[in-house]
């Protein structure tokens, strides 16, 4: 490239840098760095900022957890995915968090839609399903059911129960208010779960989340 | 230079950058939560009892909305712990239910955390050091260091309804952190 120089003449002129050359090798090396500098500085912030998940690629039934979560041992990807989506969280021999953006089709959670939540009995000393607007934040309505807990939720006589997501409280004995939260996620806690679940968090038998309708969508 | 070398410079410099930014963001957004529980760095070494866990309008102030994905069925009080003036002492009261006490490095890290049924039902109380810290004036409670001078500590009470939530504001007056 240098060797192009018009101001190169013969094979030994043309190995010496003119000073043009030099200038223009050290602006574009200075671009290199830069454009280098925002894309990878940029696919990390955009990695943080946007997370929605706690990190991990342990999945039980559409839910995703980390076996590294508040572990002093978490690579750094996780870490810093759980400083933005689970600070404070608690390492997995006293919570596992689970969590999901997505229904059992696949399809993102949204307040525009409804949903059913069937489950049963948690491997855990206490349970809970919360519902966070997508900045992980609560979201902002003063419905009062942001959650449903081992302790108050209605259930059958196997333990069995169901629970509507949805932005009006309907039927259901179990609610979860979507209203304000946009595109969503839920977070499943397990307090003090079973050894045998924190040996391995995918045979947590965790409850589906099926799409029932979305408005505006044809029957 | 070839354009080959300069793709090689852009990478080493996208790969620092990443590397940079990862390692750098839970030392950034710990240093956010701190100063947001301690007001500024004015309420140091004392706890903070949170009210219950209730949505914020999406524009509110930072500092209201520090901690991210808060549990409406937990009780929680924070303390922004500073050890740089030697240890703290720190107790969660007894709970008739789940409660634990759990510490958090200045780069997030829950490096400690002990529960009811771990205390055997008896209030959770330790010596907060780094290591060299004298605690001889501390005996008979136990010790643990920290691997960073400033760091969180979080109590969580299960109170999943008003009336545990008001039981538990009573139980959080035999709560400590203090300097030892």
């Amino acid at each position: 490239m240098c060797s192009g120089s018009f101001l190169a003449i013969g094979p030994a002129a043309s190995r010496r840098y003119h000073p043009l050359m030099k200038l223009k090798t050290l602006f574009l090396s200075l671009v290199a760095v830069v454009v280098g500098a925002l894309l990878g500085g940029g696919s990390a912030f955009w990695m943080v900022a946007g997370a929605q998940s706690l990190g991990g690629s342990v999945t039980s039934g559409g839910w995703g957890t980390s076996r590294q979560i508040g572990s002093p041992s978490a690579d750094p990807w996780t870490r810093a995915l759980v400083a933005r989506a689970g600070l404070l969280a608690l390492a997995k021999s006293e919570t596992i968090y689970y969590s999901r953006a997505k229904d059992d089709a696949g399809q993102n959670l949204s307040e525009r839609c409804t949903y059913q939540i069937k489950g049963g009995p948690m491997p855990a000393r206490w349970w809970s399903i919360t519902l966070y607007a997508g900045d992980n934040h609560l979201a902002f309505n003063q419905d009062q059911a942001a959650s449903i807990d081992a302790t108050r939720h209605v259930r059958d006589t196997t333990d069995a129960y169901q629970a509507l997501i949805s932005t009006a409280r309907g039927d259901s004995g179990n609610w979860l208010s979507s209203n304000g939260a946009g595109e969503f996620v839920l977070t499943i806690r397990l307090y003090n779960p079973d050894a045998s679940v924190q040996a391995d968090p995918e045979i947590a038998p965790l409850p589906s989340v099926t799409r029932i309708a979305c408005e505006g969508a044809k029957p | 230079m070839k354009i080959l070398g300069y793709i090689l410079l852009g990478a080493l410099a996208a790969i620092a950058a990443h590397l940079f930014v990862i390692f750098q963001a839970p030392n950034v957004i710990m240093n956010r939560a701190m100063d947001g529980a301690s007001f500024g760095a004015t309420q140091i070494n004392q706890w903070r009892h949170a009210p219950r866990a209730t949505p914020t309008p999406p524009n509110a102030p930072p500092e209201t909305r520090g901690i991210v994905r808060p549990s409406t069925d937990l009780a929680y009080s924070i303390c922004v712990f500073d050890l740089s003036k030697g240890p703290v002492r720190l107790r969660a009261a007894p709970w008739d239910d789940y409660v634990s006490l759990s510490l958090y490095a200045a780069n997030s890290d829950n490096f400690w955390k002990q529960n009811d049924r771990d205390a055997g039902g008896k209030a959770i109380e330790i010596v907060l050091a780094r290591k060299g810290d004298d605690t001889a004036g501390a005996a008979g409670i136990a010790r643990v260091e920290s691997p960073t001078a400033k760091g969180i500590a979080l109590i969580r009470r299960l109170a999943p309804d008003a009336a545990a939530f008001a039981r538990a504001e009573d139980a959080r007056k035999g709560d400590i952190c203090a300097p030892l």
